[in-house]
């Protein structure tokens, strides 16, 4: 009889078949996501380029910026875009840079905007930068951004003026993890 | 190749719930059948298992794809045939793998043959793992969020756990009266791993936004325990072999279970049982880390601050402040899966004509067909099984039992499983999924039993 049950077992495991597998398949995993995310954004009314009853010519903000320096990204990024859009309701126009600064503090980048006086028509200023390549280390290596906003000769501002001056941006992030 | 597929599949059999075990629910002739109901009706005075080779069980299941959906060697990327698998199964979609090793066990009857107390006792040792598909995680893995502005990622989507446990038990059952059979199986559990993450909750979502270009909010309390690792992880000097041995044989994470059972016989040729088993828990003291992942953040990006004196945020470091991970070392308790079979039997073509015994009533009927209903819980909704079988005396001493199951791993679940007893050896073998051997690359689910004992049978039966 063990016999009988025996036969029926190995005949159970002979007539069961298999497709073709390959496991090592795993190795060749390879996942592109893309990210979207804030980059930065800010929103300065007219009456804050005056100071006392003085005309605030230039301000700025240094922030850190301690992204894409980290292990991760530095092997499995890819590209990365970042969009800028500049609503400026204010008549007066402003150069606004983005620096790119290291550990070092020294500048390995830098973004320049011109952003139109306001004429009573909408004024957006849009600009997207691919960073990839040798662009793409500058941009790894950057440890802070420094925001400097520069406004430029015309009708004089005072604490009642209306208008702002405002950005909104994100970026595109880029990955290819193997 | 066939045989590496083959020993893979058995490599993970052996290693690793689906825990249904239609085709050895209410078998009374393999005395591992007592580890289903408490209140089997036992037919020996006793029995003893050949250790290791008493009990070896094994179960794999998984809705929703299988090996050769993702590991096929047909020409096409992996990275497309797991996207397929991916997309094409849910959040409800599981991986579920159950194996048990009897490593000594026996029983016997109390008393003389009119007693009907009988005692059982054993130790096994079982790994459990339970994986849901964790979707909305695999679609931020594979895509990034860009596609999927609008889209809220369910945090609860992690929902697993895994263990490996050595189980002590003593059972005792009872026939209450010529109709009744009452069972009852005391266990002390000795985990030797265990990783738990089951109660997660929280979402990241990205919407577009007037002021920023995105909303972006994540709000996580996801925690994940694990107990017996720590000595492997952190600095170790012990012997990790010494030291499984020793957690297998109480020193481990201790626990404590109960099982209940019961036969009834409403008539003589109608049967009807039910059982309750693993009603317990383990309390994990020693050896814990926890992982936990808790608190809001809404992401504006940078947000420089143009007022002389103070300066905006930076995003990286505001982030972990906001969503810490914290690795803790919480004690924490786990429940088992308590698992619940019932049937109803009726049996026909009784054997009185080719055996020719006058002890007619003692016979039990050559044929029987009956329904099992089988249930477990688990972190989600239950898992339901619902059989129908036949089961047939074909030899003396050969029993033969057909099963046909539906649960959410298959809807044509075939199986078949066969009991000898000759002299005093029984063996058996249980298989089922039987069309899906045709090609076990393709199969959702396959599980199979088999074993061997020492059965001293009753000299009041007609053997």
């Amino acid at each position: 009889m063990n016999k009988f049950l025996g036969i029926i077992a190995l005949a159970f495991f002979t007539f069961s078949c298999s497709s073709e597998l390959d496991f090592n398949q795993i190795n060749n995993i390879e996942t592109k996501p893309v990210i979207v995310a804030n980059l930065a954004s800010f929103d300065i009314q007219a009456n804050q380029f005056v100071k006392g009853g003085i005309e605030q010519i230039q301000t700025g903000d240094l922030i850190n910026f301690e992204v894409f320096n980290d292990s991760f990204f530095k092997t499995n990024l890819k590209r990365v875009d970042f969009y800028f859009e500049f609503n400026n309701t204010i008549n007066r126009a402003y150069t606004i840079n983005l620096y790119f600064l290291d550990d070092k503090n020294s500048i390995v980048y830098s973004i320049p905007f011109d952003v139109p006086a306001y004429s009573g028509v909408q004024n957006v200023v849009t600009k997207t930068e691919v960073f990839q390549g040798a662009n793409l280390d500058l941009l790894k290596k950057t440890a802070k951004i420094a925001f400097t906003v520069t406004m430029h000769p015309g009708p004089l501002l005072n604490e009642n003026s209306l208008g702002n001056l405002k950005l909104r941006s994100s970026a595109t992030i880029y990955l290819n993890a193997e | 190749m066939r045989k590496i597929t083959l020993f893979f599949v058995l490599l993970v059999s052996i290693g690793c719930i689906s825990q249904n075990k239609q085709i050895l629910y209410n078998f009374t002739s393999i005395p591992q059948s007592l580890l289903t109901n408490p209140g089997l009706d036992v037919k020996y005075i006793g029995f003893i298992g050949i250790p290791f080779l008493s009990g070896v069980s094994a179960n794999v299941g998984s809705s929703g794809f299988s090996a050769y959906d993702l590991f096929a060697k047909n020409g096409v990327d992996f990275n497309a045939k797991l996207r397929n698998v991916v997309f094409s199964t849910s959040r409800k979609d599981k991986l579920a793998i159950n194996e048990q090793i009897e490593v000594v066990s026996g029983g016997f009857k109390l008393g003389d043959w009119q007693s009907g107390s009988y005692v059982s006792f054993g130790m096994y040792q079982e790994m459990d793992l339970l994986v849901y598909m964790p979707k909305d995680y695999a679609i931020v893995m594979l895509d990034g969020n860009k596609d999927y502005v609008g889209k809220v990622f369910d945090f609860g989507d992690l929902n697993a756990r895994g263990e490996l446990l050595s189980v002590f038990h003593l059972g005792f059952h009872k026939n209450i009266n010529e109709k009744l059979i009452l069972g009852a199986r005391g266990k002390i559990y000795s985990s030797i791993f265990n990783i738990e993450s089951t109660n997660n909750s929280g979402y990241f979502y990205t919407k577009t936004d007037a002021n920023t270009i995105y909303e972006q909010v994540i709000s996580s309390n996801v925690m994940v325990n694990t107990s017996g690792f720590t000595n492997y992880t952190d600095y170790y000097s012990g012997n990790t072999k010494s030291d499984i041995l020793k957690k297998t044989l109480l020193g481990g994470n201790l626990g404590l279970g109960l099982d209940v059972g019961l036969t009834y016989y409403p008539e003589k040729n109608m049967q009807f049982t039910a059982s309750i088993l693993d009603v317990g828990f383990i309390r994990h003291t020693k050896e814990v880390r926890d992982y936990r992942f808790k608190g809001y953040y809404r992401h504006l990006g940078l947000t420089p601050d143009f007022e002389p004196g103070s300066s905006g945020n930076g995003i990286y470091q505001d982030f972990i402040k906001a969503i810490p991970l914290d690795t803790l070392n919480v004690k924490y308790t786990t429940w088992r899966p308590i698992k619940f079979n019932t049937s109803f039997q009726y049996s026909f073509g009784d054997g009185r004509n080719s055996e020719c015994n006058c002890l007619g009533n003692e016979i039990e009927s050559k044929n029987a067909v009956g329904a099992q209903l089988f249930a477990m819980t688990t972190p989600r909704s239950p898992l339901m099984a619902l059989t129908a079988y036949y089961k047939r005396q074909i030899f003396k001493s050969l029993e033969m039992k057909a099963t046909y199951t539906l649960d959410s791993f298959s809807l044509k679940n075939i199986g078949l499983g066969l009991s000898t007893t000759i002299g005093k050896v029984n063996f058996y073998f249980l298989a089922d999924n039987l069309l899906e051997y045709r090609d076990v690359a393709k199969a959702n689910s396959l599980s199979f039993q088999f074993g061997l004992n020492i059965i001293f049978p009753d000299k009041n039966t007609p053997y």
